[in-house]
């Protein structure tokens, strides 16, 4: 009595599928970090510095290395609020 | 009625008012993060002074140092961006070299000790700064120049 393979096929195909989503999400977790590996295990001090970055460079991992920031870069730092009813816009 | 949670994810303003003109304009450091991770211990060994004031104001204000706090702010912003000047200068390749290298990993600087031992050299031979890490216990050698690591 040999092995009985077609018994094996379903987990051969079940094995396949998650071959494939494990790779599809890699390649667009790295098409989304533009082109590097991604971030993981953020903390509060990694968003802010990744939201600085974007508004720095534009880019959520855009880097640059100047010593001097561009013009503007000091006043863009937004102020988050509500629609409210009595507010500066509602 | 009871007050509610503010939810401030609806809108965003930019406020693009300037300081007032009495206050001595300084330009912002223009580093993303990687490149100021990497260039960060050099920033010390060079700013240590400034950055001691600026945190004693802080700490002394008790929360309120914002507007007391602004001039040592000034004195640390030069500084780094003369620390961030010199490199760029002097060190341009191995800095982006390292920089690039701890983008790819996740800003861990323990994984990208083969790229920071050419910057730590040349930046030691042209600035004369030496990263030291503060805390390593005496009789130990500090991580970043041990010879032998289980992580390359």
């Amino acid at each position: 009595m040999g092995v009985p393979f077609e018994a094996l096929i379903p987990y051969g195909v079940m094995g396949v599928m998650f071959a494939i989503a494990g790779a599809a999400m890699g390649k667009l977790k790295h098409m989304q970090s533009g082109g590097k590996r991604p971030r993981r295990n953020l903390d509060a001090w990694d968003r802010q510095m990744m939201n600085r970055d974007r508004r720095l460079t534009g880019y959520l991992r855009g880097q640059s290395d100047d010593a001097m920031a561009p013009a503007g870069f000091e006043l863009n730092n937004p102020w988050r609020m509500e629609k409210g009813i009595g507010g500066i816009n509602g | 009625m009871s007050a509610r949670q503010p939810r401030f994810n609806q809108q965003v303003l930019i406020d693009t008012t300037p300081l007032p003109d009495d206050v001595p304009k300084v330009q912002e450091v223009g580093a993303s993060s990687a490149p100021l991770m990497s260039a960060s211990f050099f920033i010390g060994a060079r700013c240590k002074p400034y950055n001691d004031d600026y945190m004693m104001c802080k700490t002394d204000a008790n929360g309120r140092g914002e507007l007391e706090c602004m001039r040592e702010g000034r004195k640390v912003t030069r500084c780094a961006i003369s620390v961030l000047d010199d490199i760029n200068k002097h060190c341009l390749d191995e800095f982006r070299a390292h920089w690039k290298c701890l983008e790819n990993n996740n800003q861990q600087m323990w994984k990208c000790r083969l790229v920071e031992h050419p910057l730590n050299k040349c930046v030691f031979d042209k600035l004369k700064l030496e990263k030291t890490i503060p805390g390593t216990p005496e009789g130990q050698a500090p991580v970043h120049t041990k010879k032998r690591s289980i992580y390359m």
